[in-house]
């Protein structure tokens, strides 16, 4: 009867390709699949947008 | 064991017809069956009208939404000179009349045709309005363009039929409507739902088949192969692979057709492989996987019938590969689920090529949807 309200928060998964070491955080404007982002924090290597995708929650 | 006996009982105590019944019960019985006879149809059309009417004051809201989003967006990123607010109302207002199809022959074309004319038409006109408008920005404007218009239309035409059935009086005429409005909804909802993704740039569901092939094109030269459509080739364990997909991160969904149309013609193809986003049944789980034969591809059919065309008068054989998901998923935000299966998908295309092609052979990988938020 009193349905709980729906919000989806954006989340963008960047990706080291070299030790493959995934970091997960907040959509930014501007974020696109593939772009180069930062440097690993682990290796020094390339890190990529692997994944932007949206997670649901009920408040 | 003791049985009910059902056959002995009285019928005039049943109906409280005995000589020493209440009249007054007798009314309460007789009343309502006639009201029921003469009035019946006039009464479920007043309770349907009702639940109807709530749907079109819904459609009505995601209609007034969908333009307020676009006219937002509009002043807010792209600074326009002039007030563009009556020119897109005049965008929104747009009808398309598809070709007359009494005679098929060379039907296709007559549609094609028709729906890039308009979309060229759109294209052009919102350059005007905003002079150095980009490429990307530009897709935007023109897919929120469309969804407003098309929560337009879908009000209009609702409403049409709702207040036509009601000036007749007609409840056999609202019975379609009432059947059809849940989908209707459906539909409506996840379009309004889909601005903020288009607006964000964020990849959808339906960009699923761009995104897998998007990944393989990485570190390789692309070319633009038709409009707004990408080229990539590659190795694939001696294969000869073309990439396609619609040219992103620009909210298009390209022309695989033209595409697959020029690449046949300068070489030897031996397999076309889709991937794309496919309807879910009810009941089945989101973001499941399925392989198959034939074009995977959806729109208006006129993509799909060209690379049938194609395909089978250079006798390729079509495999696809769908990812499957609701109407809301596929217009709104990838979903987590979605968006973990691209690794397996992929995986998959390489499995299919291996399994259905030997080496010195060429394929054509096409990633079919929308391909907002997803380059190459």
């Amino acid at each position: 009867m009193f349905s709980k309200e729906k919000i989806t928060l954006a989340y963008t998964v960047e990706k080291c390709m070299k030790c493959g070491l995934q970091k997960k955080r907040k959509f930014s404007d501007g974020d696109v699949l593939f772009a180069e982002v930062s440097k690993c924090n682990s290796c020094d290597g390339k890190s990529i947008i692997e994944k932007i995708f949206g997670e649901t929650l009920e408040q | 064991m003791t049985l009910m006996d059902f056959t002995n009982f009285d019928i005039d105590q049943l109906f409280g017809m005995k000589d020493d019944s209440n009249p007054f019960m007798m009314l309460i019985w007789i009343l309502p069956i006639i009201i029921f006879i003469f009035y019946g149809q006039r009464i479920q059309l007043y309770v349907t009208s009702g639940e109807i009417k709530k749907g079109i004051k819904k459609l009505d809201e995601f209609r007034e939404e969908s333009r307020n989003e676009l006219i937002t967006y509009v002043n807010k990123n792209l600074k326009p000179t002039n007030n563009p607010e009556k020119k897109f109302d005049q965008f929104l207002d747009y009808f398309t009349i598809m070709p007359v199809d009494m005679d098929p022959n060379g039907i296709v074309e007559k549609v094609q045709h028709t729906v890039r004319s308009r979309e060229d038409y759109t294209r052009e006109h919102v350059k005007s309005i905003f002079s150095d408008i980009d490429d990307i920005e530009l897709s935007k404007v023109q897919t929120l363009l469309e969804i407003a218009s098309s929560l337009q239309m879908i009000h209009k035409i609702i409403n049409h039929m709702f207040l036509t059935a009601k000036k007749q009086n007609n409840y056999p005429l609202i019975l379609p409507l009432q059947m059809i409005l849940p989908f209707i909804m459906e539909q409506a909802e996840a379009m309004k739902e889909a601005i903020p993704a288009f607006k964000r740039g964020q990849p959808v569901g339906d960009g699923i088949g761009p995104m897998v092939v998007g990944k393989m094109m990485l570190n390789n030269p692309k070319d633009t192969i038709s409009f707004q459509t990408s080229l990539a080739k590659t190795n694939f364990e001696n294969r000869n692979l073309f990439l396609i997909k619609a040219e992103g991160p620009g909210s298009t969904v390209g022309r695989p057709a033209d595409a697959l149309q020029t690449i046949v013609s300068q070489n030897k193809i031996d397999a076309v492989i889709m991937i794309d986003a496919a309807l879910k049944m009810e009941g089945e789980e989101s973001a499941s996987i399925a392989r198959g034969f034939g074009a995977a591809i959806g729109g208006i059919g006129t993509e799909k019938f060209h690379i049938e065309e194609v395909a089978t008068q250079n006798q390729i054989p079509i495999f696809s590969i769908v990812i499957k998901q609701s109407v809301k998923e596929a217009i709104t935000l990838m979903t987590k689920e979605i968006a973990d299966q691209a690794d397996n998908v992929r995986s998959q295309v390489y499995e299919m090529i291996k399994e259905n092609t030997i080496e010195g052979h060429s394929v054509v990988v096409i990633g079919v949807g929308n391909t907002v938020g997803v380059p190459q």
